[in-house]
């Protein structure tokens, strides 16, 4: 190979090293630390010594946290489900819209992530609960008052809240590539408005559906201020459990187990998912 | 019985009829009020420049703009409430538009599976047509892995595999390079024959619409300038924009000074008197006068002008040699500059700056309405 082919490889190396280093001191290590420390023995005294084991994950095998983890990939299920259906439309529209419409669209996407997640939580405290601004609609109305807070579907409603961006950013930057002159091709094809979707518009936006799907899923499977501030202890998810053992019940080992088995689960599911992705990349080469 | 140059029966029901058509997009942004019809068979050209409207006339037909006034008419059933998908009109885009996640035995097949046609009557047809079009073997491709031209032929595939009432085709060509571009047009032109399809074909080529069609409507600011056949818009422009958009010619400002039975004369605004066979115009009308570069002849420096042509004297100030042909300009002694055509051999005899004396028919001065 020739000097100039070599040439931007090096160059290449200087804009990824900072970065590089920095996940490797921050992220990479102290991931590393955790998951040798899942495979140590408890000590209530010293919180954690030498001796090896695997009682930590064998303590997991366990009918209460079997229902936090069902809970948690429920939650986050349904969390990705309910941002599918809202984001798609908007992402459609968004990616089709002229571009002032556009930018003041993304404007008000974002700004959900703009404000501290304390804060937001709290505003929807103060919207969703027994004397909320939405029960005393609800009870003007001669209507009972619901129990909108401490319970699943409060954890839902702020999760999507918050995670309804991450739907709609890489969704968008896959519809804005898809020509709308495919679509006008293929109803004049003879397909109605929802068969060119399904048809044309669904297949070729699935790769930012997917990476949409994959960011909201692993976001709300780890969130852990909503939950905790929405949920109230009834709704225990896998970021509270963790919390909980690390800071409160001081059993490392045992957080880093759970840690270490979530980071695993979510991986796995996102190389699975992305290998698909690949795979079906290279069946359908683009021009 | 009254035939359109085409041949078609003047009384029969047009294929497509277009009736008054308006789309208004902004106060200033106006196409239309147009009308045209297209008879059975007929391959007729929306020829214009850019932003003349032409393409907004093909997408109120297939659908994709509705029109604020008249109506679409196919074969004498009023379209235009339809929606795109409901017309049946096949439309052939210029970028393709082929589905890239789908395979070109999948991309034909589109059409006939949302029809639901049969699976053994939906691959006999898309091999049909894939034959027809010439490209059978590369049914399990993408089409990102085709050609532009390969991926041209397929789009038309598509198209014509539902067979579609009309075909309509926006640029199909532009995207192709040239040599490409000549090869494909006359392959379309001899499907389009083979199939008897009516089409209607946008282009600001004109040279794409002279060999293409066998009408031609001539459009400009949203308005239509002169329907005809490639012969008739090319040798009697109806006015001064046909005349200078399609083919090159010289246009000269003049006014009559006299009128005989079978001539006028005219006097250019620089001074030049002319001599041209029309009879439609009366004294001191003002009118443009038009000569198509190729019909200047270099004249013999010979004695008396033969009857009815006009004799000028001129010296050549450019000569741009082509192969082929010699492109001139002309100056004349009156301080006009025309354009000339004439064999690339006399390239040794014409060198710039010679004087020479040229020949105009006095039957090949056309008279047009400013």
């Amino acid at each position: 190979m020739s000097a100039d082919a070599q040439a931007p490889r090096a160059y290449w190396a200087i804009f990824v090293l900072p970065l590089a280093v920095y996940l490797l001191a921050f992220l990479v290590a102290p991931f590393v630390n955790i998951i040798v420390l899942s495979f140590h023995t408890y000590s209530p005294t010293r919180i954690w010594t030498h001796e090896l084991t695997l009682a930590n994950y064998a303590d997991l095998i366990d009918a209460s946290f079997a229902m936090v983890l069902l809970r948690t990939l429920r939650l986050g299920l349904v969390c990705t489900a309910i941002c599918v259906l809202f984001g798609y439309p908007l992402a459609y529209f968004l990616a089709r819209a002229e571009r002032r419409v556009a930018l003041i669209g993304l404007f008000f996407l974002i700004m959900p992530l703009m404000v501290s997640a304390v804060i937001r939580t709290f505003g929807w405290l103060v919207l969703l609960g027994r004397n909320g601004l939405v029960n005393n609609v609800i009870s003007s109305f001669g209507l009972d008052r619901l129990p909108l807070l401490y319970n699943e579907t409060a954890v839902v409603i702020g999760l999507t809240n918050v995670f309804v961006p991450f739907m709609v950013l890489p969704l968008m930057a896959s519809i804005e590539r898809i020509s709308p002159a495919l679509e006008e091709a293929a109803r004049n094809l003879g397909a109605s408005w929802f068969a060119t979707f399904r048809r044309v518009i669904l297949p070729l936006s699935l790769p930012g559906l997917i990476s949409g799907c994959l960011l909201v899923y692993s976001a709300a499977i780890s969130a852990l201020v909503v939950p905790m501030l929405m949920g109230g202890a009834r709704v225990r998810v896998i970021g509270r459990q963790i919390y909980d053992q690390l800071l409160i019940s001081y059993q490392w080992p045992n957080a880093s187990a759970i840690a270490t088995l979530l980071v695993f689960a979510t991986t796995c599911f996102a190389f699975l998912v992305l290998a698909r992705l690949r795979h079906s990349a290279r069946q359908e080469p683009r021009a | 019985m009254a035939l359109t140059p085409s041949g078609q029966d003047v009384g029969s029901i047009p294929e497509l009829e277009v009736r008054n058509l308006l789309k208004r997009f902004t106060a200033r942004s106006v196409v239309g009020p147009l009308s045209f019809a297209v008879f059975a068979g007929e391959f007729v050209s929306l020829l214009g420049p850019s932003g003349c409207g032409k393409t907004t006339t093909l997408r109120c037909i297939a659908g994709f703009e509705t029109p604020t006034e008249g109506s679409i008419l196919l074969t004498g059933r009023p379209i235009e409430g339809e929606p795109p998908n409901r017309r049946n009109v096949g439309l052939v885009f210029q970028n393709y538009a082929l589905f890239p996640h789908l395979s070109i035995f999948e991309n034909v097949a589109f059409g006939l599976r949302l029809r639901r046609v049969g699976d053994a009557e939906l691959r006999r047809r898309v091999g049909r047509v894939l034959e027809l079009v010439g490209l059978p073997d590369l049914a399990q491709r993408y089409p990102g892995q085709l050609s532009g031209g390969q991926q041209q032929r397929i789009a038309i595939a598509r198209c014509i595999v539902l067979e579609p009432r009309i075909l309509l085709l926006d640029e199909p060509l532009s995207n192709l390079d040239l040599k490409l571009r000549l090869s494909m047009r006359r392959e379309l032109r001899e499907l389009q024959r083979r199939l008897g399809k009516t089409a209607v074909y946008v282009t600001h080529d004109q040279g794409e619409a002279l060999a293409l069609s066998d009408r031609i409507v001539v459009m400009s600011n949203g308005r239509i300038e002169q329907i005809g056949s490639p012969q008739e818009i090319y040798e009697r422009p109806a006015n001064a924009f046909v005349a200078d958009f399609i083919g090159s010619s010289n246009l000269l400002d003049a006014v009559v000074v006299g009128v005989e039975s079978d001539a006028t004369i005219i006097r250019t605004d620089r001074g030049l008197t002319l001599r041209a066979n029309s009879t439609a115009h009366a004294a001191s009308d003002r009118v443009v006068a038009m000569v198509r570069p190729e019909r200047i002849r270099l004249a013999e420096a010979g004695p008396t002008p033969a009857d009815g042509e006009n004799r000028l004297a001129a010296r050549i100030k450019e000569a741009t040699y082509l192969g082929q042909d010699l492109h001139l300009s002309l100056g004349i002694d009156s301080g006009e500059e025309l354009a000339a055509v004439t064999q690339g051999s006399a390239a040794p005899r014409l060198a710039v700056g010679r004087p020479v004396m040229i020949a105009v028919d006095a039957a090949d001065i056309f008279l047009l309405r400013k």
